[in-house]
């Protein structure tokens, strides 16, 4: 008790440290129309704590995540990446077929369906993507999606720790995905390791997969956060408007 | 004097006039940017998949680029509100800089496609253009969709822009200049000296 009471006024301190940190952008001045309209379109109310965890974020991965996916793709064949690839992506298809019927898509999840059964089967366990080979595509669906087929606004662009890019709506999104995830509720020793297993591994394999695209927006980009962060806006709004217009693929 | 019914119908009629005009040149219009987009993307591919050296196919890009790309255009666009604010001088700076840059980051990786196909698909006609779309497979990479805008420049068909997964290369590269300029007291000279950089370092 007595160490609870003495750490709260530093934790208080700590905290309103933060809160200064924790800075929100000054929009233009109204007399500014166009920089008040670009502004308004970045949707980045929070853009100076947003950059700071950019910047937190480049630094680590400066320091450890690129050189570990670099060293993921030096050490390990093309095609066993492809196949750890498919494998994360079969084990992901439950929350995957979740939201295809939260959006209502009953012909996604038909397919989502139909792809988890061969490629679990055929595929020896999603490592081959048999239902690809057969005509059946894979297609994107989540819940930060489904949020917004729901009527869900983005809310602010966020920066998040580890993760990136994204906004209030996508990381509820984040958390729902999990939620959906029936590994979530497996408890014990070995479905542990398999979760701490599958994040490190989604991790480089993900990082590896933009190794590449990456370098080039540090390279070419003149405020690679900015480029970031449109990236993401567009490419959101495309995979939105797909699911909306009911096009799975 | 026309009766009200009368107004009704020769306004139904215009408007039917204004709509049914606009579909006709919409299909021509189609057609003439899936026709530009096939012949640049074969002559693309002719120096991509030829086995002449680098530096003979980035010679031969050059004039590629030139002819079929919209570069003025696109420079203007990615400028944006800083366009009206630059001065003669720098507009002319910016043009010939964002030149060099664009065609450097496509000769510069000359070599990433080898081996390239392109599949031309279906053209709609948007406000802003036609939007020609086409799929684009590279050896040991998934097919990708890239669509290709489409913009008339003095009576010929010009490339203007380029949309891989929703992501529009000249919205994203006015997002970038904006912030930059924002982030540097909006002097369109630091974001020149930034692109004369670009222009002269190996490999950018």
């Amino acid at each position: 008790m007595g160490l609870m009471t003495s750490r709260l006024p530093s934790l208080l301190i700590g905290l309103c440290l933060a809160g200064v940190l924790v800075g929100c952008a000054t929009p233009p001045p109204a007399s500014d129309a166009d920089a008040l309209a670009e502004y308004r379109e970045n949707n980045d109310p929070l853009e100076p704590t947003n950059r700071v965890i950019y910047e937190v974020n480049d630094s680590l991965d400066s320091a450890i995540f690129a050189p570990l996916a670099r060293g993921y793709r030096a050490a390990v064949p093309d095609s066993v990446r492809e196949g750890v690839h498919h494998v994360l992506l079969n084990i992901g298809s439950v929350p995957l077929l979740a939201n295809d019927l939260l959006e209502g898509h009953l012909d996604g999840a038909g397919d989502t369906a139909a792809r988890l059964l061969v490629n679990t089967t055929v595929g020896l366990g999603g490592l081959i993507d048999v239902a690809q080979i057969w005509g059946i595509a894979r297609h994107d669906a989540d819940f930060g999606m489904t949020l917004a087929l729901w009527g869900a606004d983005p809310g602010p662009f966020l920066f998040l720790p580890l993760l990136g890019p994204s906004n209030v709506r996508d990381a509820v999104g984040f958390a729902g995905d999990i939620g959906l995830d029936p590994s979530t509720y497996l408890s014990g020793p070995n479905w542990l390791l398999f979760a701490y297993s599958r994040f490190g591994v989604s991790a480089i394999d993900a990082r590896e997969r933009h190794l590449d695209d990456l370098a080039e927006i540090k390279k070419t980009a003149l405020d690679p956060y900015a480029t970031l962060r449109s990236l993401y806006n567009q490419n959101r709004a495309q995979q939105i408007a797909q699911a909306r217009g009911g096009v799975t693929q | 004097m026309l009766t009200r019914r009368g107004i009704f119908l020769l306004t139904t009629l215009f408007a039917g006039a204004a709509r049914a005009a606009p579909a006709g040149d919409a299909a021509a219009q189609e057609a003439t940017a899936r026709a530009f987009v096939q012949k640049t993307a074969d002559a693309l591919l002719a120096v991509l998949n030829s086995s002449a050296p680098v530096a003979d196919k980035q010679a031969r890009m050059r004039p590629l680029v030139d002819s079929n790309v919209d570069v003025d255009g696109i420079a203007r666009f990615c400028l944006g509100r800083f366009w009206r604010t630059a001065s003669m001088a720098q507009q002319n700076d910016y043009l010939t800089l964002f030149h060099a840059v664009l065609v450097k980051s496509i000769t510069g990786r000359l070599g990433d496609y080898s081996g390239v196909k392109i599949e031309v698909g279906r053209a709609q006609a948007r406000e802003e253009g036609v939007i020609v779309s086409t799929t684009i497979t590279r050896p040991n990479n998934a097919p990708a969709a890239l669509d290709w805008l489409v913009v008339t420049q003095a009576g010929e068909p010009k490339l203007a822009d380029m949309i891989a997964e929703g992501t529009s290369l000249r919205i994203t590269t006015r997002k970038d200049y904006d912030s930059y300029l924002t982030r540097n007291n909006a002097d369109v000279g630091t974001l020149i000296a930034q692109l004369r950089k670009q222009a002269t370092t190996d490999g950018g």
